[in-house]
């Protein structure tokens, strides 16, 4: 059967009827013997190649895609949009349905009008990865066009990013930024942008409002407070996680309140906590290494698995997520306690995910603590491993420098919620 | 004239299209949540300009989720399952029936709806057979398409910047059969639904009752453009709405034939705009009716050559001035006053002379008025004139509801080509050729299965066929395999006579509780009179069954009270010297009158006659 084209536009018979179409592309997982059309009523079909009759077809319009823009004219306070991919910055293309990445000035304040009194806003996309594809390298990228920005002169910024990973970029930022110049509030969506009904325009929103008005500066999670389209929560960057595969409120505070809520009704910020300010010059600390580890316990963990992570050719530092308190199985203990000694840095965070570490209730966790590991706290165990990933690729003594609050990742005292 | 449909009838699935809820499941709590959507400008398109500034205003949509009957998915907060499979086969089965070609891989598409019907702001929908046919009254109707889609949210209530819907029914699973536009008459149209209806409901693969089976008529006439009806639930509204359709069109015809005569065009629009008269009616808020009608603004637009023509009717409720009103509505306006009406309001003609003044008015001129937000006016009157406009090539392509009484209302612009994107969420569908050959049902004749449902149940056919029709054939069955001792006849006569016509009138009927009626019949605390006596108190009097019964006073009367009661009337005729002859007559007479609707006349009758035996005996 002959190859078409995609996006030509085809005259075709099915039986004894005659239908114009176009051609579609194909995904990776769909076979080479249909066809999909796009019927001129809007409805795709897939029909075996053997079962119409082409009678004309047209090659596909060149498109002419648009340039991006670099800014948009607005006045208020001058507001930097990083994109970096994810259901956030893509389009559909109704002529075609695909998904393309589509993320200009002039796009962002189409879908979110209200914005435009609100900011002066520049975009600028630097990469295009869906969060699970995010390496330590991205983080540093990203670092560095904040740091830059700041320089620049820009008050706010916002990194429009896949959910999956987001906390984990969060948290890198986090560290490699001391005294952020303004508010870094990450964003993204839990239902693509393509749809009515997306999250990604009220997060947005609450994204660019924190940014401008906050005066509050630090690295954030904006997202959906609840199921509602009214209240975006505020997370601080190193106390958030995503607790849910698909509701737009996904992202909660863990052992934490919120930092702030924006109203993007009224288009208001509530603090629920003290406003930040910065407390020196900014530096960054653009490096990580992957020389650090997360190893989840569980009952019928295997020595060969143990023996893997503890082990000083590979890493530098293992941080666990423990049972309750912060235990893990005897079985462990020779492990540990042999990479330790051979200069390896073991730090305890729990599996619990909500409440903190406390090495010194059970007999485990003296044992552990005779051992040389060190309690983390209630640091999150993807903030402690991003944390150490970040202190080793920047030189730093992690046996002082993981117990220290440095950002907010741990706190001293958790309050009744 | 061509009438074409779109019938939807809702597949009788365990489970909803994309997730597994039943919405026939028992809720056991609800909540509300809160939504709005959006859609950017470039995407907006064709969507009307009312729902376009609602959602740009920022329309809050509340939707009310049952725990059992919607779930996450419902709620736009979890990607959809994977589709039903019973659905899938349904679909197979009904483009095999009517002859479509079936597609080879099934491409769910998300269409886009803005009302808020769908959480999601789209309806996910798929073809699934093509280039159908349809044998009615000897003719091949082609049936254009026949696709799989989701059921929508129901409204429940409209307020000040807000909507509000149920989940219960999004998501339910659909089957739309569209046909080509046929040349038939109203009456052959209605024949042709109830044709195609009837062969749908005896698949026995789609759900019964009110509202599972919705058709959506498109109308033309010769000259004009498609009009689409929707919302048409009965079968008698079908040939009143075409014939209504057919004559308000031909009256939109006319009214541009008159306006052309007027010398009106495109050209006379061209410098109008809506203009603000707010200073007018401030001026005179002496005059009652002002003060009344008049908040804060008033807005008026000069309708060149249109004096008269609001007013303009052919046949009733058709008139222009109701579809102006009708636009207006959309934006929250409780309606407009037009030229040809506002002598009614009484609003003296210093008011008149200077509208007419400052709009420019000259001898064939109309104009409309709406009083309110400014904004708003400034936008409906925008509308009102691209409607006046279309007024000048006759009927409009819009979308309309049917009413009741088989009229039709403006609802909204009829969107064009659809926005349509594929729903990637859901991986595309084979059918295979294995597939196509199984799922495969044949026409059933509607005359063979009325004939066989009435030799089965022994009742007569005009019965049959009634019950058939209704949705009361499983309400049959069920109370025929559960009371066996219920004759059918009783059965039949109490749905044919009493529940069918009470439901003709728009009314709710309780199942359980007639079935709890017929459950007291089959255990013999009711007689078979008093069956019919007490539904049709039940359902005039609105109260339930326990009520009727109590307030009826009818409880079955055992054997043992009906013979003191013979003995006593015996005793009371035998006092008054009646006759022997009469004895009988006069006995069974009166002891009716006391007893009857508690115990069978045949078991009286028997009860009397023994009594004067043994009397004549002693």
């Amino acid at each position: 059967m002959e190859k078409l084209q995609e996006f030509s536009r085809i005259k075709f018979r099915i039986n004894d009827v005659v239908y114009e179409g176009i051609v579609m592309p194909r995904t990776l997982y769909e076979d080479e013997d249909h066809f999909t059309i796009k019927l001129n009523n809007g409805y795709n079909i897939g029909v075996e190649k053997g079962k119409i009759e082409i009678l004309e077809v047209e090659p596909p319009k060149v498109s002419s895609e648009q340039p991006y823009e670099k800014s948009f004219e607005s006045t208020g306070p001058k507001i930097l949009i990083l994109g970096t991919g994810g259901t956030i910055s893509s389009k559909v293309d109704y002529r075609t349905g695909a998904v393309k990445p589509a993320f200009t000035a002039s796009q962002i304040v189409d879908m979110v009008p209200e914005l435009k009194n609100l900011a002066s806003i520049s975009v600028k996309t630097i990469m295009n990865e869906l969060s699970e594809n995010m390496q330590p390298l991205n983080w540093t990228l990203m670092a560095r066009e904040v740091y830059n920005a700041f320089k620049e002169g820009y008050e706010g910024i916002v990194i429009a990013h896949g959910t999956d990973t987001m906390h984990y970029s969060a948290s890198a930022l986090s560290f490699a930024i001391e005294n952020p110049a303004g508010p870094v509030v990450f964003v993204g969506s839990q239902r693509s942008s393509d749809r009515p009904s997306s999250d990604a325009a009220t997060n947005l929103l609450g994204a660019v409002i924190f940014a401008a008005k906050s005066n509050s500066p630090g690295v954030y999670v904006a997202m959906h407070a609840s199921i509602n389209d009214d209240l975006i929560a505020i997370h601080k960057g190193v106390k958030v996680r995503k607790n849910h595969t698909s509701r737009r409120d996904a992202f909660k505070s863990i052992n934490a309140k919120p930092f702030a809520y924006v109203d993007v009704k009224k288009l208001e910020i509530k603090f629920s906590e003290k406003k930040t300010e910065a407390k020196g010059p900014m530096n960054l600390y653009e490096k990580f290494s992957e020389r650090a580890a997360l190893l989840k316990f569980y009952p019928g963990i295997s020595d060969k698995l143990l023996s893997s992570f503890f082990n000083k050719e590979f890493f530098d530092a293992v941080i666990v997520e423990g049972t309750g308190l912060g235990h893990v199985s005897r079985k462990a203990f020779p492990y540990i306690k042999d990479y330790i000694e051979k200069g390896g840095f073991v730090g305890m965070t729990s599996q619990c995910i909500w409440g903190s570490v406390r090495l010194t209730v059970y007999e485990t966790g003296r044992d552990l603590l005779s051992m040389g590991v060190v309690s983390l706290e209630d640091m999150l165990s993807e903030v402690a491993l991003v944390k150490s990933m970040w202190a080793i690729g920047n030189g730093l003594d992690l046996k002082a420098i993981m117990p220290k609050n440095l950002r907010g990742e741990i706190n001293e005292r958790r309050e009744v919620l | 004239m061509k009438v074409g449909f779109e019938i939807h009838i809702q597949i009788n699935s365990k489970r909803k299209l994309f997730c597994n809820c039943n919405p026939k499941s028992d809720e056991s709590s609800q909540i509300e949540f809160r939504r709005r959507l959006r859609v950017s400008t470039s995407e907006l398109g064709e969507i009307d300009p009312a729902a376009a500034f609602e959602i740009k205003k920022g329309l809050d949509i509340i939707y009310v989720s049952g725990d059992k009957t919607s779930c996450l998915v419902e709620a736009d907060e979890e990607p959809p399952h994977e589709p039903d499979p019973y659905s899938v086969e349904v679909a197979i089965k009904i483009s095999n029936m009517l002859n479509s070609f079936i597609v080879d891989e099934i491409h769910f598409m998300r269409k886009i709806v803005v009302d808020g019907s769908n959480t999601s702001g789209f309806q996910r929908t798929a073809i699934i057979g093509l280039n159908g046919s349809y044998t009615f009254r000897g003719k091949n109707v082609r049936i254009q398409t026949i696709c799989l889609e989701e059921d929508a949210a129901r409204l429940l209530e409209k307020g000040e910047g807000y909507v509000k819907y149920e989940l219960k029914r999004l998501g339910i699973p659909l089957l739309e059969i569209t046909t080509e536009p046929l040349e038939i008459s109203p009456e052959e149209a209605k024949a042709f639904a109830e044709s195609l209806g009837r062969t749908l409901k005896l698949t026995g693969l789609f759900a019964r009752g009110l509202g599972t089976i919705r058709q959506d008529i498109n109308v033309s006439v010769e000259g004009g453009c498609v009009v689409e009806v929707k919302g048409v639930q009965k079968l008698e509204q079908i040939q009143k709405v075409i014939e209504f359709e057919e004559k308000r069109q031909k009256m939109l015809l006319e009214i541009a034939a008159k306006l052309k005569e007027r010398g009106i065009s495109e050209e006379n629009f061209v410098s109008i705009e809506p203009v603000e008269v707010s200073d007018v009616f401030k001026n005179h808020l002496n005059i009652p009716s002002v003060k009344k009608f008049f908040k804060d603004y008033a807005f008026a637009l000069k309708a060149p050559g249109l004096k008269g023509l609001f007013s303009y009717e052919t046949v009733p409720d058709s008139r222009l001035g109701l579809d102006l009103a009708d636009i207006c509505r959309l934006f929250g306006f409780k309606g407009i006053i037009h030229s040809d009406e506002i002598s009614k309001y009484d609003f003296g003609q210093d008011i008149l002379k200077e509208l007419e003044d400052k709009l420019g008015i000259s001898k064939n001129d109309g104009f409309v008025i709406v009083f309110g937000d400014k904004e708003k006016a400034v936008l409906c009157l925008q509308m009102v004139k691209e409607r006046l406009k279309m007024a000048l090539k006759g009927p409009v392509a819009e979308t309309r509801y049917a009413t009741e009484k088989g009229t039709t209302r403006y609802l909204r612009p009829r969107p064009g080509a659809s926005r349509m994107y594929p729903e990637t969420d859901i991986p595309t569908i084979k059918i295979t050729q294995e597939m196509k050959d199984k799922y495969r049902i044949e026409i059933k004749s509607w005359e063979k299965a009325v004939e066989e449902f009435s030799s089965r149940h022994s009742i007569n056919k005009e019965m049959a066929e009634q019950i058939l029709d209704s949705e009361f054939v499983d309400f049959f069955e069920n109370v025929v395999e559960n009371y066996k001792n219920v004759p059918t006849t009783l059965l039949a006569s109490l749905i044919v006579q009493i529940l069918i016509p009470y439901q003709n009138s728009g009314k709710v009927i309780e199942y359980d509780e007639f079935l709890n009626l017929l459950a007291e019949f089959s255990k013999g605390n009711i007689s078979k009179e008093a069956v019919m006596d007490v539904a049709r108190y039940m359902l005039e009097k609105g109260v339930n069954l326990e009520s009727a019964l109590k307030e009826m006073n009818i409880k079955k009367l055992s054997v043992e009270e009906l013979r003191k009661i013979i003995k006593e009337k015996i005793d009371e005729a035998l006092q008054e010297n009646v006759e022997p002859s009469k004895l009988y007559g006069t006995v069974m007479g009166r002891v009716m009158s006391l007893v009857r609707g508690k115990i069978e006349g045949k078991i009286v009758n028997e009860e009397v006659k023994k009594a004067l035996e043994n009397l004549n005996k002693a």
